[in-house]
């Protein structure tokens, strides 16, 4: 047990790094390898997440010395709540990816998938590691397969992944100034022994420097509203099995990045927080509204979703620029449940693209009835976007509103409102083309002798479905294990 | 264009701000600054008798964190694949243009010999020995002078390039595949990441090279665990750079002058 939280990285790695040479023995063997090591580390940061909410926090040491000086993953309820989700759903994510797979090529095989099982080791351990180094290799690795990821999808996929490339490794690079100062001015890269001396006090200008940096570098890798320039075109062109991964769980982790400095290394008491906290709560406000007045004007279901991302991401922001613990125990649930809306309606759209080869909202006319899974994925996706019970989106909001609320920033209180009422603008809109639209005769290009998808596509959007309502009904426990957590340094 | 003008006004501003009010950082070369004091100091009072390595930078690097030079042979790894997987999307460049018979007809590689006093052919085998010699001598030699894996690997690669690019003609020492190659890359981190894990079924933590399960002394043992994931690193770094090398060579018509 105790080697766990090292296992749930280590495994999609090794698999990762040995598909290729396994691909030559047999097409499909790498392929399994990597399901095998992802479903493994899913299964162990099911077990880890349940050793930590009986036995408190877990810490690794690699290579077994003393703390500062050596690399240490520590998982705290928030940490292993997140690694669960991730690993959730880079295991359902890979599964999709089966019905998009080329059969000839045993390079574009054993490359895709190990890709694929790079990009969630390397977000499994941004989430799981307590070192300021060590977390920027892991962003790297996330980084590099998501390029790669979104090169894969075509003539435009290409751009966007070029831009991306150049904004995301400027990026990249803002993160790790921010880390050098801190290390200049504390001498260490543990994010505790950090935060220790940080707390000592006497060198508020340069962390305030590192902060704007990290700011910076994490706001854009997570499209944070004025650093969201290569979002949309990303999202939307990218390739079709994982663009669930890319923009349900990719964008998430620098925001969880930026918590835990924001909350655990740098913390409430340093002298120009509540300055910084109202220059993100101004961006925060601002991408609220832009994210959804833009998202109204699309027709490509993809484009909508990016614009509506940005939204998203302004939503885990506001817990954390609220900072009253309900208020980050919403954020967090809002975290993991939007990574499955998020995730579902990019599985609806590349479902429907597989079938009738567009993803124009237009076009979605009797949808319901030719594809009714993907119709019910779709509409308790939006319905939870909008936050209407019991989906989980709804409860998510409610406590980041009841944080608003104890600590008196009613302005949040109004612009989430706001927020929410343009949402459903948008959101009904695609229900109402799903159910309401004459039906626009496309053709199926990939008829299916049973059903309307294969199943390998069938079975991650059902566990979209089923995880949307059951956050929803069972949100008291999830908050009640990250609470304690939260309340020892929220507002 | 007014964009712009504000953009890199807003950098010129912030730049010179930072330059006039910040003087934070400590000066080049204080023994006294906070990063010299809290771990580095245990570094060097601790490495020898931790890691057994006399090189302070292998064992920072490899030991106390080792899995930081994993996570960076993989991102090597990963940057193969993807070089594998973007470049390999489209059908080669030979079958997308049509090359004129007639300029070909005769002088198959086209151009004229600018020199002819140097035989390449025989420098070549010449020259990729002594280059194989040097990164085995650097693999080896790696945890007490300067060097390690990164580097024999780039050299090993290096005799490959000077075999494909400079003398297509001779035959090659050794020769790869496209697929052969980001296998063995993979291989090389697995390596790597398998060392880990020996130590983890032995009972210590990952890369926690006193565990290693050999009948060698204990003080031997970080030599032995570095030595094996230096080899992976080598492996790794070799086969990625070769990758690379086929990728781009697949999609270009390769016009040098062989003669």
């Amino acid at each position: 047990m105790q080697h766990f939280p090292a296992l749930v990285v280590i495994l999609p790695l090794c698999g990762a790094a040995l598909s290729l040479a396994l691909t030559k023995i047999h097409i499909h063997l790498g392929r399994n390898v990597i399901f095998l090591s992802l479903a493994a580390s899913f299964c162990m940061s099911i077990m880890q997440l349940r050793n930590v909410v009986l036995n408190g926090p877990m810490e690794y040491r690699f290579g077994g010395y003393a703390l500062p000086y050596s690399i240490e993953f520590r998982i705290d309820a928030v940490g292993g709540v997140v690694v669960s989700m991730v690993a959730l759903m880079g295991l359902i994510t890979a599964f999709y990816c089966i019905s998009g797979e080329v059969r000839t090529d045993k390079i574009k095989v054993g490359g895709a998938y190990s890709v694929v099982a790079l990009f969630v080791a390397g977000m499994l351990g941004t989430a799981s590691s307590a070192d300021a180094f060590n977390m920027y290799v892991f962003l790297e690795i996330t980084a590099l397969a998501a390029y790669c990821l979104i090169a894969l999808g075509g003539n435009r996929g290409m751009i966007a992944a070029f831009r991306y490339l150049l904004v995301g490794t400027i990026a990249a690079t803002f993160y790790l100034m921010g880390v050098g100062i801190l290390y200049a001015v504390t001498g260490t890269l543990n994010l505790q022994d950090m935060s220790v001396i940080i707390h000592q006090g006497g060198k508020d200008e340069a962390v305030l420097v590192a902060l704007c940096l990290l700011i910076a570098g994490l706001g854009v890798k997570s499209a944070l509203f004025p650093f969201h320039g290569w979002q949309p075109s990303a999202h939307t062109h990218e390739e079709r099995g994982s663009a669930a991964l890319i923009a349900g769980v990719m964008v998430k982790i620098p925001v969880f990045m930026l918590f835990r400095y924001i909350y655990f290394v740098f913390g409430m008491d340093y002298k120009y927080m509540k300055q910084v906290l109202i220059i993100l709560g101004v961006f925060v406000g601002i991408g609220m509204m832009y994210g959804s007045i833009r998202a109204m004007g699309q027709t490509n279901m993809k484009k909508l979703l990016a614009y509506s991302s940005i939204t998203q991401t302004s939503y885990f922001m506001l817990g954390i620029v609220i900072g009253a613990p309900v208020a980050l125990a919403g954020s967090l649930l809002h975290f993991i449940g939007d990574a499955f809306i998020k995730g579902g309606l990019f599985y609806c759209a590349g479902a429907i693209k597989y079938k009738f080869g567009t993803i124009n909202i237009n076009n979605f006319g009797m949808i319901y009835k030719k594809m009714p899974v993907t119709a019910t994925l779709i509409v308790s996706g939006a319905l939870s976007m909008i936050g209407i019970p019991p989906t989980v989106g709804f409860f998510s909001k409610w406590y980041i509103a009841i944080g608003a609320i104890q600590t008196g920033k009613y302005i949040f209180l109004v612009l989430l409102i706001i927020s929410s009422l343009l949402n459903a603008v948008y959101f009904f809109k695609l229900i109402e083309k799903v159910f309401m639209e004459n039906d626009k005769e496309m053709e199926d290009i990939r008829p299916v002798k049973k059903g309307e998808l294969p199943w390998s596509m069938l079975i991650p959007m059902t566990i979209c479905i089923a995880v949307i309502f059951l956050l929803g009904f069972f949100n008291v426990p999830l908050i009640n294990i990250v609470l304690p957590l939260f309340e020892g340094v929220g507002l | 264009m007014m964009r712009k003008v504000i953009g890199i006004l807003l950098i010129v501003l912030g730049l010179g701000y930072v330059f006039v009010s910040f003087d934070f950082l400590p000066a080049i070369g204080d023994s006294s600054a906070p990063a010299h004091k809290h771990v580095s100091d245990y570094y060097i009072e601790n490495a020898l008798k931790d890691t057994n390595s006399p090189n302070l930078v292998t064992a920072v690097l490899a030991d106390y964190r080792g899995f930081d030079t994993l996570l960076e042979t993989t991102v090597m790894f990963s940057a193969g694949v993807c070089v594998v997987m973007i470049l390999g999307s489209k059908s080669p460049l030979r079958k997308r243009y049509l090359v004129p018979k007639e300029i070909l007809k005769g002088k198959p590689y086209g151009g004229i010999p600018a020199y002819k006093t140097v035989n390449k052919d025989v420098m070549t085998t010449l020259i990729e020995i002594l280059i194989l010699l040097y990164a085995i001598y650097v693999l080896l030699h790696g945890e007490v002078g300067p060097g390690g894996g990164f580097q024999a690997g780039a050299l090993i690669a290096l005799a490959y390039i000077v075999n494909v690019m400079v003398a297509p003609d001779i035959k090659p020492l050794f020769k790869f595949t496209k697929i052969n190659a980001v296998a063995a890359a993979g291989i090389g981190v697995f390596i790597y990441a398998f060392t880990g894990l020996l130590t983890m079924f032995a009972g210590g933590a990952f890369l926690e090279y006193g565990k290693l399960p050999f009948p060698i002394p204990e003080n031997d043992l970080h030599p032995v665990g570095i030595m094996m994931i230096e080899t992976g690193v080598a492996i790794g770094v070799m086969a990625t750079i070769i990758t690379i090398l086929i990728a781009i060579i697949e999609r270009v018509r390769f016009d040098d002058d062989r003669n």
